[in-house]
């Protein structure tokens, strides 16, 4: 194939430089407010901290499940009000997937099952993150034997810790959620 | 400093003594102000735990609006990640026809790799793996940088991995059933099959696609059992050919991947022979099926490949009669497993699995040569593969080595494998 001379390194990198000064930004991260403002359009957002005594904290592990971590009793988390009551509530879970942080935030309603799941921060490479499709799965999903990589959520191919750090995390939101029930009757 | 560490400090600091003064306030404002504390306390927790540019509100920095503004504050840093195997192999001490067989025993050290990827910005990053084959022969397997022109598409630059097949890209043990990698995509896609080269990847909830240009094959290296001598594994690679890879999945159902690709490219550099030059064009192509549903592992596989000037690279090669490197090639496999344990109350998996395969790597020879009818094989694997964790995995399989020529040699192996 004479017609097709090797690209060297450097005609990559101008490559890459033209496309970087052509192309718009695509942001992969969200900040929180605009997370919450994407799960809650319209709603106040009350921001609460929650302390966990002991018996909480081993109430919350118990729920959650052995494989599971939950490391510390100071709990913030975000509930929305529409016309007077409450609609709905936000969690922020920071864990690691293989060296590096993500952040998912969690919506549970009234019934105790998750609404939404958005990924705010992500910082391994981009072929690891969790896709919307599947993220999609937990939506519904309430503390049960389901709620596992074993059950109804399927692994993720080639990025299996993804799978696991995400899945770990809508247990342990929902554990946290059913010890702290943040919402009113 | 650990985040621990500096919430206690902080929550210490939050219960000192407001002040002298304001000892003699009334209870109501001490409250408050200690509510505000403990507010400000909790903030910046937080912020430790999400990450600045998480909590922080979008404002723009000078010269640019809040979203072009975001490719300033992303994460940045190291990332760190390995896989690898022990393989330990058994072989029989007699072959299909009933001849003794000499093959030794073999413990190996396969490989140990670390992944290693930095991320310069949202955009930006590079990831790598370096490899240890064998305990004493070190690999790159490849090294690129992507750039990110949206959330759906990227260009990728470096040593690249040929994304053909289902192994060739996700080969960490734990990933596949199996103590051994597929003949198929051993043979005829030769993984790991890594080039340099560029191209541009991407994907939706629905379908995702690869295509590069990549450094062709050497035809130098082709045989009679297929192509995997062709690597150039991105040493000093002879670039005067190039080849093109490309590859099509749809991934719309989760845990279902199904999809084809493709390879072509001149194999001969520029060599000649008898004055004429020679081209050398191979072309490997693969339709695959990976489903894994509620316990199921299932894979099939189907991959050829033809080699045109077969007759002038094997007199390049010095090939002769049977082992001369076949002009048409053809492999597949199926593949199925469950886990018996999905309805335990454990994290564990047992996989029993089976794989039935045919390969032949000269199904078509050239011009007045014979094939090799060794080179014909069926190869049936039973295993089980048990993960205390989904990253750990312990398989043990026994393999029916069958050929035309009645020389298939049975084992049996046990494989350690990892990724983290």
């Amino acid at each position: 194939m004479a017609l097709l001379i090797p690209l060297r390194r450097s005609a990559a990198v101008a490559l890459l430089a033209a496309a970087a000064a052509a192309l718009p930004v695509g942001a992969q991260t969200l900040t929180q407010d605009e997370a919450l403002a994407l799960a809650f359009p319209g709603a106040d957002i009350d921001r609460r901290t929650a302390y966990l005594d002991d018996a909480q904290m081993e109430r919350a592990r118990s729920l959650a499940g052995g494989s599971v971590a939950i490391e510390s009793g100071i709990v913030t988390y975000y509930v929305a009000r529409k016309d007077g009551h409450d609609v709905g509530v936000a969690y922020f879970d920071p864990h690691r997937v293989r060296t590096l942080p993500e952040v998912l935030m969690f919506i549970v309603g009234r019934d105790g099952r998750i609404r939404r799941t958005e990924v705010v921060r992500f910082s391994e490479p981009p072929e690891y993150r969790p896709p919307d499709g599947w993220l999609g799965l937990f939506e519904g999903r309430a503390l049960d034997d389901e709620l596992s990589t074993k059950g109804a959520i399927p692994n993720l191919t080639g990025a299996t810790l993804t799978a696991l750090a995400a899945t770990g995390a809508a247990r342990r939101i929902l554990a946290l959620h059913a010890v702290l029930a943040p919402l009113d009757p | 400093m650990s985040i621990r560490r500096i919430a206690l400090i902080l929550a210490g600091a939050s219960l000192l003594p407001i002040s002298t003064a304001s000892a003699q306030e009334p209870d109501s404002a001490r409250v408050a102000e200690l509510e505000r504390r403990i507010d400000a306390v909790t903030r910046e927790l937080e912020r430790l735990r999400l990450g600045r540019d998480v909590v922080v509100a979008d404002t723009a920095l000078p010269g640019f609006g809040p979203a072009a503004s975001k490719v300033y504050r992303v994460n940045q840093g190291v990332s760190i990640g390995g896989y690898g195997e022990f393989l330990y192999e058994n072989f029989a001490g007699t072959r299909e026809n009933g001849a003794t067989a000499a093959t030794s025993d073999r413990f190996d050290a396969l490989r140990a790799i670390l992944y290693v990827g930095y991320k310069f910005n949202d955009r930006l990053l590079f990831n790598s793996e370096i490899e240890v084959e064998h305990a004493d022969e070190i690999f790159l397997e490849f090294a690129y940088i992507d750039y990110l022109l949206n959330e759906n598409v990227g260009i990728r630059g470096g040593m690249l991995l040929a994304p053909l097949g289902l192994v060739n890209e996700l080969h960490e043990p734990p990933v596949y059933l199996g103590t051994e990698r597929s003949v198929t995509e051993n043979r005829i896609i030769p993984t790991t099959w890594r080039e340099n080269g560029v191209g541009l990847f991407g994907s939706n909830d629905a379908v995702a696609f690869r295509i590069y240009l990549m450094n062709s094959l050497d035809g130098a290296g082709f045989n009679a059992t297929g192509l995997r001598g062709g690597r150039q594994k991105g040493s000093k690679a002879l670039a005067d050919d190039m080849g093109v890879a490309a590859r099509f999945d749809y991934i719309g159902t989760l845990g279902l991947t199904v999809g084809g690709s493709v390879y072509s490219g001149e194999t001969a550099h520029d060599r000649e022979l008898d004055g004429d030059p020679v081209g050398g064009r191979t072309t490997v192509w693969d339709l695959h099926f990976d489903y894994k549903v509620r316990g199921w592992d299932l894979r099939a596989l189907v991959a050829g490949a033809t080699v045109s000037d077969a007759a002038a690279l094997n007199r390049l090669n010095g090939l002769t009669g049977v082992d001369g490197v076949g002009e048409s090639m053809l492999g597949w496999y199926v593949q199925g497993g469950y886990d018996v344990l999905r309805g335990v109350d454990t994290g564990h998996q047992l996989i029993p699995y089976v794989r039935y395969e045919r390969v032949d790597t000269q199904r078509e020879v050239t011009f007045g040569a014979a094939a090799n009818p060794a080179n014909d094989l069926t190869v049936t694997s039973l295993g089980v593969a048990w993960k205390p964790v989904p990253q750990v995995v312990w398989k043990a399989g026994y393999q029916i080595h069958t050929n035309e020529a009645l020389t298939g040699l049975d084992q049996w192996n046990v494989q350690l494998g990892w990724l983290f």
